[in-house]
């Protein structure tokens, strides 16, 4: 780890505002379309309808910002920034290590925004506790998008990485149920949805709310995610930097 | 003075598919020198570099920095390097970047010192997109000094500069090896060889065929030439003396290549009614040639 990278990283997405803006303003607009117009008494899954919404929206949110990252990963590539960095004796580990932070930070406003403009828009209405679990739940299922991120800026090159991680987005969030309840699609969807990261994500996350509590069995399947992607991470990594 | 080495490769090689980039190349550095490595385009000086930084693994042979791996070297600071091109974050200003590769070394010089010896304290705040091409170099060059390096490397430090730029920035490369650094540069502008380096290393077709001072290559290959008048001059006479490779003449002028004109020189002024005489050397452009160009029929 190394803070003056991060540091670093972070001023220079400050500077480059579109991607983190894009991240809060898109859920931030499906949730005044789909969830404002839910009447306040329904339900789905269990908690009340809205609240089902801002969280899959806040999810969108933090999901697109962590994944953002690729983006830069895949411009210092192509700029032979990775050579310099070999001239210096940082440690690969911690590159990668500083990414991975990059995105759980850049995954924190689109939450924070999102959950902000539920409970004041939305009148969601949650005890301090459940606010606070909940905002935890979801800043860790960001994880899995964070090593996504990674993948994509391994894979892809500077001018097709934000297609890329666009189309990945939207797919993610689309099968995942976080722009529809998957409860209210066929089962056939519900299969699909369970193949994704952002669906056990929404699973974690909602569970925070419910009166079961935590859904254990979700957030270890967010955290294997976490671990596959982030070898998969790992090896495209390595390949990269081998290439002798 | 130390005689530490510095850099050590031994029988290194490097082939890229169907070319041999780097064919055996020994080469050691003492602490100290200022080494040119010339030659043209794909004589293998990047690819060489490239493995004595540890960017790229030889397929046979063995590179040393300082003693240890080039890894170590670079971990442990005693290696700074400027790379040919790119290896810089364009969205980045130049004060930003400066202060991530500052935080990333060991024991580096203060940000502000590295600009002001790179000439670039102007800079500081400026986007590295919308500087010119020289002056990114001389960001790469404040880079590569703000871990107080042992050893510099630079690959082709000056392309796409400018003549002035150019001087500038020798000019701050003096400064560097006026404190006592070991400096390696690839080039191929044979006046930067020529004036900045101790040594030169000449390299072609992936092996190094000449190695030596700038003056040693010119004379080890073309000798110097003694233009002198001689009244009546016995051409057969003149070819015959020691040191005498070829003999031309101009009306009462005559033009000797010698290997060695300080013996023929003596020869002139003791045995003959030789005057105006004028010795010049062979520059190392001709040297470089003709090295070439035996290399090349060696190879034929």
């Amino acid at each position: 780890m190394n803070l003056d990278y991060l540091k670093f990283d972070i001023r220079r997405t400050l500077r480059n505002r579109r991607v983190v803006i894009f991240a809060i303003l898109m859920p931030l607009v499906l949730f005044a379309i789909f969830g404002l117009t839910i009447p306040k008494d329904a339900s789905q899954s269990g908690i009340s309808a809205i609240a089902y919404v801002m969280v899959s929206m806040a999810i969108f949110g933090s999901m697109s910002a962590a994944m953002s990252s690729g983006g830069i990963i895949a411009a210092e590539r192509d700029g032979g920034w990775n050579r310099t960095l070999r001239l210096t004796p940082l440690k690969p580990q911690a590159y990668v290590v500083s990414k991975v932070i990059l995105s759980l930070l850049l995954a924190i406003p689109p939450l924070v925004v999102v959950f902000l403009f539920g409970m004041t828009a939305g009148h969601v209405s949650l005890s301090a506790s459940q606010w606070i679990s909940v905002a935890l739940v979801s800043w860790l299922g960001a994880l899995p998008f964070a090593a996504i991120g990674l993948v994509i800026g391994y894979v892809a090159k500077p001018d097709s990485v934000q297609p890329i991680t666009g189309l990945s987005t939207m797919l993610i969030a689309a099968f995942g149920g976080l722009w529809l309840p998957v409860d209210s699609m066929p089962s056939v969807m519900k299969h699909i949805a369970q193949l994704t990261p952002a669906y056990w994500t929404g699973q974690s996350s909602r569970s925070a709310l419910s009166q079961s509590g935590l859904d254990t069995h979700a957030v270890l399947v967010v955290l294997g995610w976490t671990v596959v992607l982030g070898f998969i991470a790992l090896r495209r990594y390595r390949a990269d930097t081998a290439r002798a | 003075m130390t005689t530490t080495t510095a850099v050590t490769l031994n029988g290194v090689t490097k082939r890229y598919g169907d070319v041999q980039a780097v064919a055996g190349v020994d080469l050691t550095i003492r602490s100290g020198e200022v080494v040119a490595m010339l030659g043209p385009n794909g004589a293998g000086k990047s690819t060489t570099i490239e493995m004595l930084l540890g960017l790229v693994r030889p397929d046979q042979g063995s590179v040393q920095v300082y003693g240890s791996s080039p890894a170590e070297a670079i971990a442990t600071g005693k290696v700074g390097a400027m790379l040919q091109s790119g290896g810089i974050i364009e969205d980045a200003k130049v004060g930003e970047l400066m202060n991530l590769v500052a935080g990333l070394h060991k024991e580096p010089m203060p940000v502000a010192e590295a600009l002001d010896r790179a000439g670039i304290a102007d800079l500081v705040g400026r986007k590295i997109k919308g500087l010119s091409g020289g002056q990114k170099q001389r960001v790469r060059f404040a880079m590569a000094i703000i871990p107080q390096p042992d050893l510099i490397v630079l690959d082709e430090p000056t392309t796409g500069m400018d003549v002035e730029s150019r001087r500038d920035f020798w000019a701050s490369m003096h400064a560097e090896t006026a404190r006592g650094r070991t400096v390696l540069f690839a080039t191929h502008y044979l006046e930067e060889a020529d004036a900045y380096a101790d040594r030169v290393v000449l390299m072609r077709n992936g092996k190094v065929v000449a190695d030596g001072t700038a003056a040693q290559i010119k004379a080890g290959v073309s000798g110097r030439t003694i233009r002198a008048t001689v009244p009546g001059a016995d051409l057969a006479a003149l070819a015959a003396l020691p040191g005498v490779r070829n003999v031309e003449t101009r009306g009462d002028v005559v033009l000797l290549q010698c290997a060695n004109s300080d013996d023929t020189l003596r020869h002139l002024l003791n045995n003959t009614p030789a005057h105006d005489i004028e010795v010049t050397s062979a520059d190392l452009e001709d040297a470089v040639l003709a090295i070439s160009d035996a290399e090349e029929e060696s190879l034929a």
